[in-house]
């Protein structure tokens, strides 16, 4: 991981049903200073589509946001 | 506040001060029958949840400016400026406020408190004191609505991945979850979450119906917000959507107030009739089973079961039976709480609460009602159609250590279906 992706925070949202997972992405966003980054680990595929319209919506940044191994990783940058 | 915007608030109260609305302040006599209705009044005690209470807060800020007591006199007759003291109380009294109506349908008044407090959110969102969780979570759906191709390939991946899951489920593999299938009779709009879409692909696919899934979730937090544009907005997104696909009924899931929205305020909101009938997922399964379109087998459901009536479905909407009589029908081990129906307590969750983290102790407190009915019941399965009130009963669960099983209602009808696939886990 490049130094730029490092990690402020880390959630694990696995068995959350959506939009859990976005609540609780946006109820801690707070907890990482501007620029800092979330890394969020969720198993409901809803959170494919919520996360990134939440930070759309909200002016943050979703950096990553893949399947991997059955789970959804995002990597989410705060940016005000 | 300057007076600038104390002259934007007043006008915001004048809008929505109907006289439906001026009539519930007028009259209110504060006998306090309201307070033994209330759950999070009777949970915590505390004055500032007395549903009465609530509305008084909005009437002295109405007397200051519209009424001639409160205007010239308005330490003698208790009107107030909306300055910080008071968009606090407001702030409480509105979002902790679960909108279950359980205080109306006591007051002899028929005050309905939820309404009142709908002018309290509208203060405090043209204050810019809306709560801020359901501000953003109303503005991502409204996101989503906009920008629908950006989410396209995500959601078309996922529901290809639920199809596979029904698939097992039903061990039949021609089962769909079907995407964008015009023509068809249904269009389900369900949560986010993969939860409320599985079983409802097994029931509809076993049930032989006509049906495609929506792009987008039925849960509606412009409604929890207090913004009836916002909500208004969430909503079109699969009103449109149903009309392109030209189906003939939408139906919603296993949500309170997506039912209530989408049945009730849509049409008040956008000002045009729905060219479809709305349903709720649960009235269909209804339909299916005594029509003999699916088989459920009373034995596959092990324990005692109860069911709670969610207030955005059952007080509010009218829907009492259809859940019973399903749940009945996949069990002879049925027990109802005590009270039900309309009497019903509210479990604590609705409104949005569980969403703001600065009502979780409140939340949980105002749940105490909800615990002794499931404790009297002696049930060790609850059938509960709303997302919000299992998530509050599911924490009440762990905090209380009642040893329940929280199931959505259409989860316990694949579980009791005799189908050739693998058995579904929970949700």
């Amino acid at each position: 991981m490049s130094e730029e992706n490092k990690i402020d925070l880390e959630l694990d949202l696995k068995g959350l049903l959506c939009p859990l997972p976005m609540v609780k992405v946006s109820q801690n966003i707070g907890k990482v200073e501007v620029g800092g980054i979330i890394r969020a680990v969720a198993t409901d595929p809803g959170a494919m589509a919520d996360i990134p319209a939440w930070a759309k919506s909200t002016g943050n940044e979703v950096l990553q946001a893949e399947k991997v191994d059955g789970q959804f990783v995002f990597l989410v940058k705060r940016v005000k | 506040m300057d007076a600038q915007q104390l002259t934007t608030l007043a006008g915001v109260i004048d809008k929505k001060m109907n006289r439906q609305l001026k009539q519930y302040i007028d009259i209110c006599a504060r006998c306090a029958i309201c307070k033994d209705a209330c759950h999070q009044y009777v949970g915590t005690g505390d004055f500032k949840y007395l549903p009465a209470r609530r509305a008084e807060l909005i009437r002295q800020v109405y007397k200051k400016y519209f009424d001639k007591t409160g205007r010239f006199v308005p330490a003698l007759y208790e009107a107030r400026d909306p300055d910080d003291n008071l968009l606090d109380e407001l702030y409480d009294s509105a979002y902790a406020c679960t909108g279950c109506r359980r205080c109306m349908y006591y007051c002899p008044f028929s005050i309905d408190t939820a309404w009142i407090l709908s002018v309290a959110k509208a203060i405090l969102i043209a204050a810019g004191r809306g709560n801020e969780m359901l501000g953003q979570l109303a503005d991502a759906a409204i996101f989503k609505g906009d920008n629908a191709e950006m989410f396209n390939d995500v959601m078309i991946s996922g529901f290809e991945d639920i199809q596979e899951e029904v698939r097992a489920i039903t061990g039949n593999p021609e089962s769909q979850v079907p995407v964008n299938k015009q023509g068809a009779d249904i269009l389900y709009v369900a949560l986010a979450g993969a939860h409320s879409i599985r079983p409802a692909a097994v029931i509809f696919e076993e049930a032989g119906e006509s049906w495609t899934i929506s792009m987008f979730e039925a849960a509606n937090y412009g409604f929890f917000y207090g913004d009836a544009e916002k909500a208004r907005l969430i909503t079109k997104r699969y009103i449109d959507e149903a009309i392109r696909l030209g189906v003939k009924e939408i139906v919603v899931p296993e949500c309170g107030h997506a039912y209530r929205v989408a049945e009730f305020f849509y049409e008040a909101w956008s000002k045009e009739p729905m060219p479809f009938k709305v349903s709720h997922i649960l009235e269909k399964v209804d339909q299916y089973i005594k029509a003999g379109r699916i088989t459920v087998d009373k034995g596959l459901i092990e324990g005692k079961v109860t069911y709670h009536d969610p207030c955005q479905l059952g007080r509010n909407g009218g829907k009492f039976e259809e859940p019973r009589d399903i749940v009945k029908a996949v069990t002879d081990n049925f027990v109802d709480l005590t009270p039900n129906r309309a009497e019903q307590w509210c479990c604590g969750g609705g409104g949005g609460i569980v969403a703001m983290e600065e009502f979780k102790d409140v939340r949980l407190a105002s749940g105490i009602k909800k615990v002794e009915q499931l404790k009297a019941s002696g049930a060790s399965v609850l059938a509960c159609p709303c997302e919000n009130c299992r998530l509050q009963i599911e924490e009440l669960n762990e905090v209380h250590e009642l040893g329940l099983q929280v199931w959505q209602v259409i989860d316990l009808v694949v579980a009791a279906m005799p189908l050739k696939g693998k058995k579904p886990m929970q949700a």
